[in-house]
């Protein structure tokens, strides 16, 4: 065991793959044997092997900057995480339990608004988000299902604990490069998925659009849905195509669609045929710009009508994105005491609302030990990190928290888990593999009945001692191996 | 199952790009093979190829004089020439990128990979790795592609407006072939049946695969009229002007399902011209004036086939 010999896990965080002791954790023993035990060479092979797969089968996402549009792939390291079958269950759990919470809470506000006449969540910070859509209230969706697919954001703590970082119940992506993932790991190291006994996680497109069928309005029994992307320039097209794939329907644009009386139809070489359930991969403002941005070019005037008529069910609903909005996550818990009569599953992290004078002033007095997070961003945009702060970059944010408290909130600095990861030389006398932060992000399907994704999309922060796992900012991936009972 | 007009169109010019490009590989090929057996008087063995493409203008407009290199950078390579092999590439992959969910992983997966060596190709590479091996490979690989798109695609809607594109590219440019082969490689009337002649038309013919298949109908004394036979009205000859418009027609058939359409009337109307036409008829009336003729009534077809079922109203 070369590489694992001279594989040390940091100091003072969780190792997703060795206890204190250095020995395997649960269910890894034979990854770190037959993985952890290659030598440079083989590994920056198999990597390699990886990164032209990807290209072939054009998983790429666009990348826009200079003059010309590049289209990269997202960096994958093919050491994978392993959960084992009975943490993973107990995460199951908490995550159903939570997305059905958060669809509680949107139905609620949009409607009979019970949370906010009990005082459980302040009425003007719901209708201050910035994605609060006044286009949804008195909205009824089939099986009052405004979140159809969640994707939940996980660390793992020093205690080894998993905690919720943030929601995405408005379009999250990430899923196909879960199945791409695994289609790679199942062509470089075959023997070893089997022998562990991995979950599959091809069942997903068939989960979705089972989920979105159970939509259909008045129970139509062979429904037609179609993908809503906003088109090849986004830098999520290539999983909307996927998705398409995958599940055998019609990947669509807006300028495909039409609303006639209230029903939504795409315009084929035969004429107008109709949409019972559209998945939709464009964000609120865009999708109907009769109620929203007028000038949307991306979305169907009239889709807000329709789906208010009842005969096109959209998935996600409008408006979802105040279940995900940062300020509110801090009530996330008493939501699912409120809805559900239960103790929450999986806890948060801490989030601390800046609007509250005493917090702020608590907050402002150590502001190098959080991170500070502007409510209506994401994607990373915005986030200061307190310990990684210079003096002058705290100074500014502290003056933008002043100048407007309710928009921020702070958490404090999680030291995310660590997983072995494919580094190559370093110079520095480690070896060439070495710890890196991940996080996890498991997919959650809300339909007639609730399915989740076994694993979900592990990032891996690739910058030796960042925490920032976006693809944006140098992060890659790995395939997540969720073991059988 | 339908499909979306976006869809068809991207169909449509996913197939067209690609046998132009298809095409393009043929023509170099076939010329340069053509310079290496030509007696050395022959001097400008390359321009014919910009004339045939009726491009000569816009080459001029980038290169300004034509020369062995220019050119072959112009017709393979040049991402400023919507017509070069690479260029052509590009479009099909664009298009194909939108819509890889209707069609095969494997058409998506040959014709990526296709597309990211393409964007690796340059003139030296070409030229220390040898133009026949390179046009030998290309020529496979679009071969491989026809293939793919045979075996793993259904025969619904969507197949039909592949076949459109590439008939209606076809058919267009067996016709330009023929065309200045008449016009502009061997000006000199005096010429016309000497040893250059007779290898300039075997050259031809083989560019549209078609040398063996007039040997064999023929025999191996080359007639002009025999050739405008083939390469025009053969109603078996897989790459003949006739056999390209009656597929065209028989895609616009399904397609307009019953009800009468432009654009089948427009491609009924130019099978029936190429099926009632001998060469003798076209040769006596003046092949150019035959030809472009021709010509307009493809690109007729192609406007129809837009207004009927790709425009967005």
């Amino acid at each position: 065991m070369i590489a694992s010999s001279a594989y040390r896990p940091a100091d003072g965080v969780f190792d997703e793959m060795f206890d204190a002791s250095l020995a395997p954790r649960r269910g890894c023993d034979r990854v770190v044997s037959d993985l952890l035990s290659l030598g440079l060479a083989e590994l920056v092979e198999m990597r390699r092997r990886a990164d032209a797969m990807f290209l072939r089968q054009g998983v790429t996402f666009n990348v826009y900057g200079s003059e010309e549009k590049t289209e990269r792939i997202f960096p994958f390291d093919p050491i994978p995480r392993v959960i084992d079958a009975a943490t993973w269950a107990e995460l199951e759990r908490g995550l159903v339990q939570r997305v059905r919470a958060l669809n509680a809470f949107v139905a609620d506000i949009y409607g009979p608004a019970r949370i906010l006449k009990d005082g459980v969540v302040p009425r003007d910070m719901v209708l201050s988000s910035p994605q609060y859509r006044h286009a949804a209230v008195g909205m009824t969706p089939p099986l009052g299902s405004f979140i159809t697919v969640a994707g939940i954001d996980l660390v793992r703590g020093e205690d080894g604990r998993f905690y919720v970082l943030e929601d995405n119940v408005r379009t999250p992506s990430g899923v196909s490069y879960v199945l791409e993932n695994r289609v790679v790991m199942a062509r470089l190291v075959p023997t070893l998925l089997r022998t562990c006994g991995v979950r599959s996680v091809e069942s997903y497109p068939a989960d979705l659009l089972a989920s979105l069928c159970e939509l259909a309005p008045g129970g139509e029994p062979h429904p037609t849905v179609a993908l809503l992307t906003p088109g090849m320039f986004n830098s999520a097209f290539f999983e909307h195509v996927a998705l398409a794939q995958l599940m055998g329907v019609e990947l669509v644009e807006g300028r495909d669609l039409v609303c006639v009386d209230h029903e939504l139809f795409m315009r084929t070489v035969r004429g107008l045929k109709r949409i019972h359930v559209l998945y939709r991969r464009i964000d609120d403002d865009f999708l109907d710009p009769v109620v929203f941005r007028p000038d949307s070019l991306l979305g169907v005037p009239g889709l807000a009508a329709a789906m208010r008529a009842g005969t096109v069910a959209v998935a996600n609903g409008i408006g979802t994105g105040v279940a995900d909005d940062k300020g509110i996550f801090a009530y996330t818990p008493a939501m699912i005491r409120y809805y559900l009569g239960e103790d929450p599953l999986l806890p948060i992290v801490e989030t601390h609302l800046l609007r509250d004078a005493d917090v702020r002033r608590a907050v402002l007095r150590d502001l190098d030990r959080y991170v500070v997070k502007p409510i209506g961003e994401s994607g990373g945009y915005g986030v200061v990190i307190g310990p990684k702060s210079s003096y002058r970059e705290l100074a500014r944010a502290r003056d933008l928290i002043e100048r407007d408290p309710k928009s921020f909130i702070a958490q404090p600095v999680i030291q995310l888990s660590v997983h072995p990861t494919v580094i190559g030389e370093s110079g520095n006398g480690a070896g060439p593999i070495q710890p890196r932060h991940v996080d996890l992000r498991p997919f959650v399907l809300l339909g007639a009945k609730p399915r989740v994704l076994a694993g979900g999309l592990t990032r891996v922060a690739l910058r030796e001692g960042s925490l920032i796992v976006n693809s944006s900012q140098g992060g890659g991936s790995k395939d997540t191996w969720v073991l059988g009972a | 199952m339908s499909v979306l007009r976006r869809i068809a169109d991207s169909l449509f010019w996913a197939a067209r790009s690609l046998e132009r490009a298809e095409w393009r590989a043929r023509l170099v090929d076939v010329d340069y093979r053509l310079l290496v057996e030509t007696p050395v008087e022959l001097s400008q063995p390359w321009t014919p190829l910009l004339a045939i493409a009726g491009e000569e203008a816009a080459f001029a407009e980038r290169w300004g004089e034509p020369d062995e290199t220019k050119i072959l950078e112009f017709f393979l390579f040049d991402r400023g020439n919507p017509s070069s092999i690479r260029a052509c590439i590009e479009t099909a992959r664009e298009n194909t990128r939108t819509l890889r969910h209707t069609i095969s992983s494997e058409l998506w997966l040959d014709l990526n990979t296709l597309y990211l060596d393409s964007q690796r190709w340059s003139l030296r590479e070409l030229e220390s790795g040898g133009l026949f091996g390179f046009f030998s490979d290309l020529r496979e690989r679009f071969y491989r592609l026809s293939g793919i798109v045979s075996a793993t695609l259904p025969r619904d809607l969507g197949y039909d407006f592949l076949t459109l594109g590439t008939m209606l590219e076809r058919a267009d440019n067996v016709t330009r072939l023929l065309d200045v082969k008449y016009h502009v490689l061997l000006p000199d009337v005096a010429d016309v049946g000497g040893p250059i002649d007779l290898l300039q038309w075997a050259a031809v013919l083989r560019s549209a695969s078609g040398l063996e298949a007039y040997r064999r109908a023929h025999g191996n004394a080359i007639r002009l009229d025999r050739v405008v036979d083939l390469l025009l009205f053969d109603a078996t000859f897989a790459r003949s002007a006739r056999f390209c418009v009656e597929r065209v027609g028989g895609a616009l058939a399904r397609i307009a399902g019953g009800t009468p359409s432009a654009s089948r009337r427009a491609a009924d109307e130019l099978a029936e011209r190429l099926a009632c036409a001998s060469a003798a008829d076209a040769i006596a009336g003046g092949l150019h004036e035959f030809v472009v003729g021709a010509q307009s009534q493809c690109a007729d077809v192609a406007s129809a086939v837009f207004d009927d079922y790709l425009r967005f109203e």
